[in-house]
């Protein structure tokens, strides 16, 4: 599978990520690489498999009752905007 | 006289007190975390007052232990290893450590990991690599590298880790010490940051299979708070451990060793010596679809990466960059926080995921994939257990696999297919290389049959005894 640059920056664009040039040449080889030896799996032998799932781990789930969070004042110290108790980001609407 | 730290931590304790022990601990951690990197966060002693030494002993009772940095510690930094969480703190304990805490264990610190878990060398840590205790001029493997080095240099008994392809068992092969992947659902992923939530487990790395056992009884359990965990009853996994391997039944897998040479086949070899000298059975075994194990990984682990690490975007916790708009701080934030190993994990799970790719990669990964666990089924009918070299190769140099990133996965090509399946498997030391470098050998079990492979690697290190051996810091200050 041959990753082109404008392949690469496709998918940068799709998964959030900037690169510069250089290194989006070089995420376009290292994918062409990678995707290269993971075309083996087209002639491996298969089973169906809608989902997989291990046996091990059938979800289950809880009782439908609260559990605490966590409190407002932790939340601010991690947060890098916060002012009256919310996250604050660039302005999205209304410019 | 023996260093307490030198013995399993159910003998060393008894020569000391928990403080004493502890001290020790942290002693070795002052005097080599400079040069092994182990450890990224190390806590304060807490303060103990004079009659809690004498208060009835805790299953776990002072044990100190390593975490690896991206299971949460309440009020203790989580980073991952990664810039984009250099500031976090983690606001309350994963549920794995409020029950080491609950059975008496002191959390000395945080230990390194390549990047979000993802990498077999801990060199694509953000904060620096850790350096093999062996041979400080190669890697301790990884992600969990700074947990398995912590312990081979004596700075903990024992750390917690995470595999999600190999992760405790690769480093624990490195370094010469013992690595626990349980079954998928057998502990708890509250509180791990996630990787690849279909694989990701919280694994434990030792000395020996006794230390693992008793702080797997502790940890392992249904958990509320993570649907995929087990409500299967919890064992007392270090009951049974001397039985000896009469009768058990191995299976070598064919397919890992026919293409293995020189050392790392001959002391294969010795070990299964070691196991028919027990009285056990073992015959070869072939399980034809373990070649495209990391082709499967690969596709899986990243398209679960990818839609995972999609939370990291600068708005509500990690860094984020100076921008003037919502998309610039996304991608910035994301730009400048990841390290390139994460970013080109991001970049082949969108690719796998996108669409026109998504049959050909991520749906054919999983049927391939649902034909390895057939493929497992039928050998478990035959063996108890399956043995191959934990890796194919003891630890490399430092910087000799970051230009190939395909090199540096294939590393995982015996422990991934663990994780694939969701099977218990341990690393044990199986003896050294003739540079003094560990060796490994692994053991796969049936899904929540742990308590065979600790039965096995019980024998096999009390047969043995490798795990007495600790490293001389070649290569490094004395």
């Amino acid at each position: 599978m041959q990753i082109t640059r404008e392949e690469a920056a496709r998918i940068a664009i799709l998964a959030h990520l900037r690169f510069d040039e250089a290194g989006l040449d070089r995420m376009a080889a290292e994918m062409t690489g990678i995707l290269t030896y993971i075309e083996q799996l087209t002639t491996a032998p298969a089973a169906s498999a809608a989902v997989f799932a291990p046996p091990s781990a059938q979800p289950s789930f809880r009782e439908d009752v609260p559990v605490g969070g966590i409190d407002r004042e932790t939340v601010a110290a991690n947060a890098s905007g916060w002012g009256e108790g919310y996250f604050l980001v660039p302005r999205v609407l209304g410019d | 006289m023996t260093d307490v730290l030198d013995l399993p931590w159910s003998e060393g304790k008894g020569q000391s007190t928990g403080a004493e022990y502890e001290a020790a601990c942290r002693a070795v951690i002052a005097r080599r975390n400079g040069e092994v990197h182990a450890f990224l966060h190390v806590t304060e002693p807490e303060a103990v007052d004079a009659g809690q030494e004498t208060k009835q002993e805790q299953r776990l009772s002072r044990m100190p232990l390593g975490v690896k940095d991206n299971i949460n510690v309440s009020s203790l930094p989580t980073t991952c290893g990664s810039r984009i969480l250099g500031d976090f703190v983690a606001p309350r304990d994963a549920t794995a450590i409020a029950r080491v805490r609950a059975a008496g264990a002191t959390i000395l610190g945080k230990t390194n990991l390549d990047e979000f878990a993802m990498g077999s060398s801990t060199e694509h840590s953000a904060f620096g690599p850790t350096r093999n205790p062996w041979d400080l001029s190669r890697v301790p493997g990884g992600s969990s590298g700074g947990s398995a080095a912590a312990v081979a240099a004596r700075m903990v008994p024992a750390a917690l880790g995470s595999e999600t392809g190999g992760s405790v068992r690769q480093p624990a092969a490195f370094c010469g010490v013992f690595g626990l992947k349980p079954t998928y659902g057998r502990i708890s992923r509250r509180g791990l940051v996630a990787f690849a939530s279909g694989l990701d487990q919280i694994g434990i790395i030792s000395k020996t299979v006794r230390e693992t056992a008793e702080l797997l009884s502790v940890i392992a359990g249904r958990d509320p708070l993570d649907s995929t965990s087990s409500d299967r009853e919890v064992e007392d996994y270090g009951s049974g451990t001397d039985a000896g391997i009469r009768r058990m039944r191995f299976g070598v897998v064919r397919e890992a060793v026919e293409n293995l040479d020189g050392e790392v086949l001959a002391n294969f070899e010795q070990a299964l010596t070691v196991l028919r000298d027990g009285g056990a059975s073992v015959e070869t075994v072939s399980i034809p679809s373990i070649p495209y194990s990391i082709a499967i990984y690969y596709v899986v682990a990243n398209a679960e990466a990818s839609a995972n690490l999609a939370r990291f975007d600068g708005i509500r916790y990690g860094k984020r960059s100076a921008a003037s708009t919502i998309e610039e701080v996304y991608f910035s934030s994301r730009g400048e926080g990841f390290g390139e190993e994460v970013k080109r994990r991001i970049m082949l799970g969108t690719f796998a995921l996108s669409s026109g790719y998504y049959d050909a990669y991520y749906s054919r990964a999983q049927e391939v994939r649902e034909r390895l666990r057939a493929d497992f089924d039928l050998a478990f009918q035959r063996f108890d257990l399956l043995l191959t070299p934990t890796t194919p190769e003891p630890a490399f140099a430092i910087g000799a696999k970051l230009a190939d990133p395909l090199s540096m996965y294939l590393n995982d090509i015996f422990t991934a297919p663990a994780n694939l399946v969701g099977i218990p498997a341990i690393a044990i030391p199986s003896g050294f290389s003739r540079d003094g470098l560990p060796l490994s050998l692994q053991m796969m079990g049936r899904h929540f049959d742990e308590r065979s492979l600790f039965r096995a690697g019980a024998f096999f290190e009390g047969e043995t005894g490798y795990w007495k051996r600790a490293p001389e810091f070649r290569n490094g200050s004395s």
